[in-house]
């Protein structure tokens, strides 16, 4: 017993926190604070909301709709990524050539932009999965680059001396090596690509999670406003868990990285 | 993958030992171009896309839509000029600033100390996991409009947004680099009597340096990135990210390209100050935990 507490014990501590943390902030609202609807909202509401939304297939439509451009954009991110990262790492000219440019639009705020995306692209998917690429891009290049540099030249002798062909090189040197950085890549695009899709929505939309969190907002609907915020939540550490947990089941010798 | 790449590791042969003299004469032998390839290009492919961008409207005819959303470099840099000269943008430039300093301050004297907690205690740290995971996942953005209507429209909703987005990495860099403190300094400066607070000052600050510059680096990003969303979002009705937003909706767009390029260079600049804090504060440190 003693044994199996302290191996679960993060994620029973971690548990136990989150459960504590919403009925604290159900009890405070309802009996010593009183509850102002304009500025707060309760637990037992925002589930409740949640539940009506859910059932009502608002939150799955408005699900689908933010996907869309995020799958366009963050597809083309990755290949597009990919490939000038690889074009960079195996060419050493190129790799000089695009360095300062790709580092100096990296390091900035590439956000401010959106405007002028959306005008130009319109407020359609187009616009947003643009947008989407255009931040999503840069972990993918310099992540490929990275993973290039880092080939082990010797494991690639290695192959060859021991009569493996250029495919056995590709795919038993190359793909093994490069991935982890790829993927590594693709927990820090994930994130951009959320901004992304928040700052396509609240500038121009008519459904998406974005736009329902803005709109929730301006009806002072807190309640439902802050269920979409749960929903956002939810997804976005379903991503990036989701990805560091490939990790490490698929490359468990670079954990950590 | 073949002979070219120049910057793959490859194992020297043992043979080559001998002979380090030949090697460092190459090495004065290179020339002027071998020597400075590398800058030379990427200067060069920089200066290659702004000529580029410049002689697009002289070589193709925009269609008068296209004309209304277009700018050239020259006239970013003399919009860039003006704003300067004539003292339009400081008032912009200064309320964005300010917005900035405050939230990256606060997100600093927050996140160091609760940094240390979770990082000494197993407890804390369990307890405040998943909080800190979900918000570290979750683009701050998301809060904005909660945040005007908690804060209001003026300074302080930037400066929470701001706040915001920093404090994740440094509280992440200051945990992680508080748990990669060595536990047999630690033991060793306790056992001559070092109180807890004095165990943090002599050995886990010193060694989570690194970590903390690491997130500080993260974190100028993030609140950079918090002020134009802040910004550009009704967070406050003046500030760069302002004057950006209300150009674009005039199609004013070298003004656009003209704040892009003040955040680009306060965050390269930025960016490079943390760099060289960094080495200076690691000077005393081996050369192989110096680069993390």
């Amino acid at each position: 017993m003693n044994d199996f507490v302290y191996k679960w014990r993060n994620p029973i501590f971690g548990s136990v926190s989150v459960v504590l943390f919403f009925l604290g902030w159900e009890a405070l609202l309802t009996w010593a604070i009183p509850l102002n609807p304009f500025i707060m909202s309760k637990p037992s509401l925002i589930f409740e909301g949640l539940w009506l939304e859910m059932q009502s297939g608002q939150l799955w439509s408005d699900l689908l709709i933010s996907g869309q451009p995020f799958i366009f954009g963050f597809g083309a991110a990755i290949v597009v990524g990919i490939f000038v990262g690889t074009m960079m790492g195996w060419r050493a000219r190129v790799g000089y050539a695009l360095d300062p440019l790709l580092t100096a639009l990296y390091a900035s705020p590439l956000v401010a932009i959106a405007p002028l995306v959306i005008i130009f692209f319109g407020v359609g998917v187009s616009g947003k999965a643009i947008l989407i690429f255009v931040l999503c891009v840069f972990p993918f290049v310099f992540n490929t680059y990275a993973g290039v540099k880092s080939v082990d030249r010797l494991l690639v002798n290695v192959v060859r001396s021991l009569g493996g062909n250029e495919r056995d090189i590709y795919l038993k040197v190359i793909v093994p090596s490069v991935l982890p950085f790829i993927i590594a890549g693709a927990r820090y695009a994930i994130g951009r690509a959320l901004v992304g899709i928040l700052v396509g929505e609240f500038f121009a939309a008519t459904a998406g999670i974005g736009y329902r969190i803005a709109w929730f907002s301006d009806m002072f609907e807190l309640s439902r406003m802050f269920g979409y915020i749960l929903v956002m939540m939810v997804v976005a550490v379903l991503f990036t868990e989701g990805i560091r947990w490939a990790e490490r089941a698929a490359f468990p010798w670079r954990v950590g990285m | 993958m073949n002979d070219t790449t120049s910057t793959a590791v490859s194992p020297v042969p043992a043979s080559a030992a001998p002979v380090r003299d030949e090697g460092l004469g190459e090495i004065t032998r290179r020339t002027f171009w071998e020597a400075n390839e590398r800058h030379a290009l990427g200067i060069g492919f920089i200066v290659f896309v702004l000529l580029l961008w410049e002689v697009i409207p002289h070589i193709l005819t925009l269609s008068r839509g296209m004309d209304l959303f277009f700018t050239t470099p020259t006239q970013v840099a003399m919009t860039l000029y003006n704003m300067f000269a004539s003292g339009e943008i400081w008032p912009a430039f200064k309320f964005s600033a300010v917005a900035f300093s405050v939230g990256l301050g606060l997100s600093i004297v927050a996140a160091l100390p609760l940094g240390v907690i979770i990082g000494r205690s197993h407890t804390m740290n369990a307890m405040l996991d998943p909080f800190i995971t979900a918000f570290n996942a979750t683009p701050r953005l998301v809060f904005l409009p909660i945040i005007l209507v908690w804060f209001g429209i003026g300074m302080w909703s930037v400066v929470v947004v701001v706040f915001i987005g920093a404090v994740f990495p440094l509280l992440i860099n200051t945990y992680a680099g508080v748990r990669n403190a060595d536990r047999l300094l630690i033991n060793v400066v306790r056992s001559f009597g070092a109180s807890e607070w004095q165990i943090n000052k002599l050995v886990i600050l010193p060694n989570s340096m690194p970590f903390i510059i690491a997130g500080l680096r993260l974190a100028i990003g993030r609140a950079i990135l918090g002020i134009v969303v802040a910004e550009f979002f009704g967070g406050s009705s003046e500030g760069i990210g302002v004057m950006m937003n209300d150009a674009a909706g005039k199609f004013q767009v070298d003004i656009v390209f003209a704040g892009l390029v003040i955040f680009m260079a306060l965050s390269l600049v930025m960016v490079g100050g943390v760099k060289v804090l960094e080495a200076r504060l690691s000077r005393w440190r081996p050369e192989n935990v110096k680069s993390f």
